[in-house]
């Protein structure tokens, strides 16, 4: 599916908290927003989940307005998966098991469908059976948090939007949630819409990045571009450079020719500036 | 001055939470308490506030001992906490209110707190904000607040639970930077957190994994000698850079000087 948003705007009583936004989304992407607290990135996310009924401008799903109730005021949009940050406040039931079904249940889906469902999600998430029966105060931070999207991820979703989801989380069980849901997008061709304030994630996993400065789309472009071509961008809204990139810039200087890379991942990072350095004869092998 | 003398701590008997922890931490030290989501850390913090007593073994600041209730009044004027989230510690609806609560709860005289609720805002960079409304803040900010309203009551230690790790990288950025000034000053600082990029910046790092105390020492050491994944930990992005181009001499705090002197070297 393919959202679009033409020349959004949203009021609140005595300010604007997104002008004229106009962006499009498409099929399977990682996509990043960024931009500083109050930028309009909520803002932005809650018109696309239609959790803002009173918008000027238009929202599109594959070309066709999105539904609007007998007032004329927008309606939530169920294909889209939303998580909060910290999810886990909103885990309310007595088992896992009843947490993930809770959703299904109410939209009346079958045994069949509920128990099909489930042996989707937990390896999705890395969870496993046996933590169906446990109630959710039993288990660990990460796991918890997992269970919480994973109850999100019941519904299928075609796109999911994630609000800085590693918050808290140690090091590991952080890397190891967001390489879980770049699996999920890519596999299943989803989409993802990723807010998040740390652009080593960003460069890591985003193929797009939408930058948001004081209510306005400053800019939606492809992660490349964004770190590599117009790093300017980020100067603008407050952000640093990732360090991976940072230490690639000053390599490319100190060695005087450009590097091609074709991802802003750390790790092609480093494996395209091992051979520089050997060659210069600073390795020990 | 700060001891951890072989504690033991439990919810239910026979899971051990803290087990057998000892350490001493002096007067003026950078402490960074290191581990993974769920590894004992803040149950540690909890065990230094005395919101916890330790089931076996002591836990005391100079002589004073958390277990003793006359004691423990005495050991809260002089620790003092920054919690996770900044919004969870405003009470007040200003800024100067907020500092002034603290004073007011334990007695300074009148004359002088003017003074100290100037002074302390003034070492976080915040004394513009006097009559400021808390939610007018941002993130950092607000810590910086809750940090000043901590140093008006002028305490010898501040222990840091967590309190860069809800915050935007701007605002992690200026609380780190207050906690190296007033470790410059003499404080004593007490970080817990699990970045490792952070605990760098301290003198002294211990790594609590599964309740037991696996290492203390320096940081430079323990990015050498422990293998920081098997405890979730990641090795902060200079190490990996070090560790990958098996650079030569010590790890350099500052990476992009090392790169470049690494690299004029040849």
């Amino acid at each position: 599916m393919v959202y679009q948003l033409n020349n959004v705007s949203v009021k609140y009583s005595n300010r604007t908290a997104v002008r004229n936004i106009s962006c499009t989304i498409e099929e399977g992407k990682w996509i990043s927003v960024i931009g500083q607290t109050g930028a309009g990135k909520s803002t932005f996310v809650q018109v696309l989940k239609g959790l803002i009924s009173n918008i000027d401008g238009d929202y599109l799903i594959d070309q066709r307005p999105v539904k609007r109730d007998a007032k004329g005021q927008l309606m939530v949009i169920p294909e889209i998966g939303f998580v909060f940050q910290y999810p886990e406040h909103q885990l309310f039931e007595t088992t896992v098991f009843k947490e993930l079904v809770f959703a299904p249940k109410q939209q009346g889906w079958s045994h069949q469908q509920i128990s099909k469902s489930i042996s989707n999600v937990l390896p999705l998430l890395g969870l496993a059976e046996d933590i169906l029966p446990l109630a959710p105060f039993q288990l660990s931070g990460g796991q918890k948090r997992r269970v919480a999207i994973a109850s999100v991820l019941m519904m299928n979703p075609q796109l999911l939007i994630v609000d800085e989801p590693t918050a808290g989380l140690d090091p590991v069980s952080k890397a190891a949630l967001l390489q879980l849901l770049k699996n999920w997008q890519q596999q299943e061709s989803r989409t993802i819409v990723f807010v998040s304030h740390q652009m080593e994630d960003v460069a890591e996993y985003s193929d797009e990045v939408i930058v948001f400065h004081e209510g306005c789309l400053v800019k939606q472009l492809d992660t490349r571009s964004l770190f590599l071509e117009q790093p300017h961008l980020l100067e603008n809204i407050g952000m640093s450079l990732p360090e991976s990139i940072q230490f690639l810039r000053i390599v490319e200087e100190l060695a005087g020719e450009k590097i091609n890379i074709s991802s802003c991942r750390e790790q092609e990072i480093l494996d395209k500036i091992l051979p520089i350095w050997r060659a210069r004869g600073l390795l020990n092998v | 001055m700060f001891t951890f003398d072989h504690v033991h701590f439990y919810y239910k008997k026979g899971q051990p939470v803290i087990d057998d922890v000892s350490f001493t931490i002096q007067a003026g030290e950078f402490v960074s308490i290191v581990g993974a989501n769920g590894s004992g850390k803040s149950t540690v913090a909890k065990l230094i506030d005395g919101l916890l007593l330790p089931k076996k073994g002591t836990v005391k600041f100079h002589q004073l001992d958390t277990a003793n209730p006359h004691d423990l009044m005495k050991i809260h004027q002089q620790i003092g906490f920054v919690f996770q989230n900044p919004e969870d510690q405003f009470i007040t609806t200003t800024v100067m209110d907020e500092v002034l609560f603290g004073l007011q709860n334990i007695q300074v005289p009148r004359e002088e707190m003017r003074g100290r609720v100037e002074a302390s805002l003034r070492a976080v960079h915040m004394e513009d904000y006097l009559d400021a409304m808390p939610h007018q803040l941002s993130g950092g900010q607000k810590q910086r607040v809750a940090i000043a309203a901590i140093l008006a009551m002028r305490p010898q230690m501040i222990i840091f639970d967590e309190a860069t790790s809800m915050l935007h990288p701007e605002g992690r950025k200026q609380v780190l930077a207050i906690m190296q000034d007033l470790h410059h000053q003499g404080m004593t600082i007490v970080h817990i957190t699990h970045h490792m990029e952070e605990a760098l910046q301290a003198e002294r790092i211990l790594l609590i994994h599964e309740g037991r105390l696996q290492f203390d020492g320096d940081p430079l050491r323990f990015f050498e000698t422990v293998a920081v994944t098997n405890y979730q930990l990641q090795l902060p992005f200079q190490v990996r850079l070090h560790k990958t181009l098996q650079l030569e001499g010590p790890i350099a705090v500052n990476w992009k000087e090392g790169i470049r002197s690494q690299w004029s070297i040849n």
